[in-house]
């Protein structure tokens, strides 16, 4: 298994890479303006008025951006990690598919290595990815925050790194199992994207109509609210809880269906 | 003799597409079985079956004494197998390739390295940059890379040039002597009659027989083209195994089936221009198997069923053929 581990760590660098980079990137700019957005939080709250409240709320920008909480949740929380995680979790949860088409997957499972290793090893290297993009986005906002005043407590951005990396497995488990059901890429893909950008406008229209509130339970974006974690070190054990529970439920469907379905499309 | 791989009643269909229907057939420990039948016959369902990559909607093979489904990895501790268009990846090199199935199968890195040698194979190159047939090289090469006691191989020269198939034959003939079994998948008549003890044809998801490959040859017809000095005395071509397709003076089309050694007596009694002897393609063989009456296929197959497809000539200058 560890030799299937290791190509597929490999094939998937690439891909963690780039993303890694953005990401880093992003993070790290966007800290380094917090000193401005501090300094003129009265006038960024004025601009902020022109917006309705609840349109605000619905993006997650409740109260002052010059709050660490409300700004890193803002503007990488809410934004930023959910783009990451939802493309690296589909492109390295959706590879069995591409393989089972492309007609590798014939290669690897004609030896010893039995199917349930096989994906066992293609699981491994989702967490693995998701735990190094998770870090190097915590890690680019605490190096930034060296070069600015003032800091952001780093026992505070480490959990919120650990809630984040739930938050992708919480995304790669299920798509695991769409790729293995439909052995399609764009299917899979596309499924996962669709109920991906389903989960976001339903957290959006359940803030935005209360009416409508009880949409939120069903969106993964609902349980990830970092704000309170940031200003307050209450880590969200349920939410990271319910998170792996979907993730290992995604996954446990997955081998339990590839163990018995045709390898072809 | 026990059986490397028996199938009894093996059934597959995709929902409402036929795959395989009701295939029975088992190869012996040592020999090499030819699977031969035209694109879209079945063969490659019939080898996924065998390797467990399907479910068969009916009945069973079991590979090596072990059931191909449920227990497909164990069965493959003992396989060795290339698929058709083996899906490598772009960016390994063929050695990283080769070395990962290596150490997959539990071989010594390296192992690939006496097969790439003979095969000309250049283990550096990325394998997106390879040519279909170097690709197909280093299927052959994972292929015969172990000591494994079964091999399993779709269409595995595809692709390769002359030179490469006589150098894969010659690699079938040695595991062959070394008493492991070969299962051969191919749409390729010459090459399934010189590298196989037996042969199973299937056409349209049916086994439609399993024979010797003597039979083989003795039951096909080859197609006979001539140019004559001048036109042939009346009666020369009247042999049992001979027919003619066409005669205009000085051309001759004829049909010879099985052995050519009486008709090529009476050509060496006639001044002959030229002469080309081709192998009919699978293609033509199975129009044969199925000359009889609609969907049932006929005892053998006729001289009626030549057809202008591509075939394999064997030239034969017209000094060598009267010498």
């Amino acid at each position: 298994m560890m030799t299937a581990l290791r190509l597929d760590l490999r094939r998937g660098r690439m891909l963690v890479l780039w993303i890694g980079l953005v990401s880093v990137l992003y993070a790290g700019i966007i800290v380094l303006f917090y000193p401005t957005i501090l300094d003129n939080a009265a006038a960024f709250e004025d601009m902020m008025k022109v917006y309705p409240r609840e349109l605000m709320a619905a993006f997650g920008i409740v109260g002052s951006l010059g709050n660490p909480g409300v700004f890193l949740n803002s503007y990488i929380f809410q934004f930023l990690w959910p783009l990451v995680a939802a493309i690296a979790g589909i492109f390295l949860a959706t590879r069995v598919a591409v393989d089972a088409d492309r007609g590798f997957l014939e290669l690897p499972l004609s030896t010893r290595l039995p199917r349930l290793r096989y994906l066992t090893a293609a699981i491994a290297s989702q967490v693995v990815a998701m735990a190094v993009l998770a870090a190097v986005t915590i890690a680019a906002i605490w190096a930034a925050d060296l070069l600015i005043e003032p800091d952001f407590a780093t026992e505070r951005l480490v959990l919120a790194g650990g809630h984040a990396f739930a938050m992708g497995l919480a995304i790669a488990g299920p798509t695991t199992f769409l790729a293995v059901v439909l052995l399609d890429r764009g299917r899979a893909g596309g499924l996962a994207a669709g109920i991906l950008i389903f989960m976001y406008l339903a957290n959006i229209i359940a803030q935005l109509s209360p009416d409508l509130s009880w949409l939120a339970n069903l969106s993964a974006f609902h349980y990830f609210d970092l704000k309170p974690l940031i200003d307050t070190g209450a880590y969200p054990v349920a939410d990271s809880a319910l998170y792996l529970a979907v993730a290992i439920g995604g996954w446990i469907l997955a081998l339990l269906a590839f163990r018995r379905r045709d390898l072809v499309a | 003799m026990t059986h490397a791989i028996e199938a009894v009643g093996l059934t597959k269909w995709y929902g409402k597409r036929r795959g395989i229907l009701d295939v029975d057939f088992e190869v012996e420990e040592g020999e090499v079985f030819g699977f031969l039948g035209p694109n879209g016959a079945g063969k490659t369902t019939t080898i996924r079956l065998l390797l467990g990559f399907l479910r068969p909607t009916a009945g069973r093979a079991t590979v090596l004494g072990h059931d191909a489904w449920t227990d497909a990895p164990a069965a493959h501790v003992r396989i060795s197998f290339v698929s058709s268009e083996p899906g490598y990846l772009g960016e390994l090199t063929a050695r990283e390739q080769l070395d990962y199935m290596a150490r997959l199968r539990g071989l010594p890195l390296g192992a690939w390295r006496p097969a790439a040698e003979r095969l000309e194979l250049d283990p550096t190159v990325p394998i997106r940059k390879l040519s279909r047939g170097n690709r197909q090289k280093v299927g052959v090469v994972q292929a015969f890379m172990g000591r494994e006691p079964l091999l399993v191989m779709d269409e595995p020269t595809s692709g390769l040039d002359p030179l490469m198939q006589r150098e894969f034959l010659k690699l079938v003939a040695e595991v062959r002597a070394e008493g492991r079994t070969v299962f051969l998948s191919s749409h390729n008549l010459p090459e399934v009659e010189r590298a196989c003890d037996r042969v199973g044809i299937i056409r349209e998801g049916r086994l439609v027989s399993v024979s010797t490959v003597g039979d083989l040859q003795a039951s096909h017809w080859r197609s006979v083209n001539l140019v004559l000095a001048a036109a042939p005395p009346p009666g020369t071509f009247d042999l049992p195994n001979v027919r003619i397709v066409a005669a205009d003076a000085r051309d001759v089309h004829l049909m010879v089936r099985g052995d050519v050694n009486p008709l090529l007596r009476r050509l060496a009694t006639i001044d002959v221009r030229d002469v080309s002897i081709a192998t009919l393609e699978i293609e033509d063989v199975f129009l044969g198997y199925y000359e009889g009456p609609s969907g049932s296929a006929s005892a053998e197959p006729s001289a009626g069923a030549v057809s202008g497809a591509d075939r394999e000539h064997v030239a034969i200058t017209t000094g060598e053929a009267q010498r």
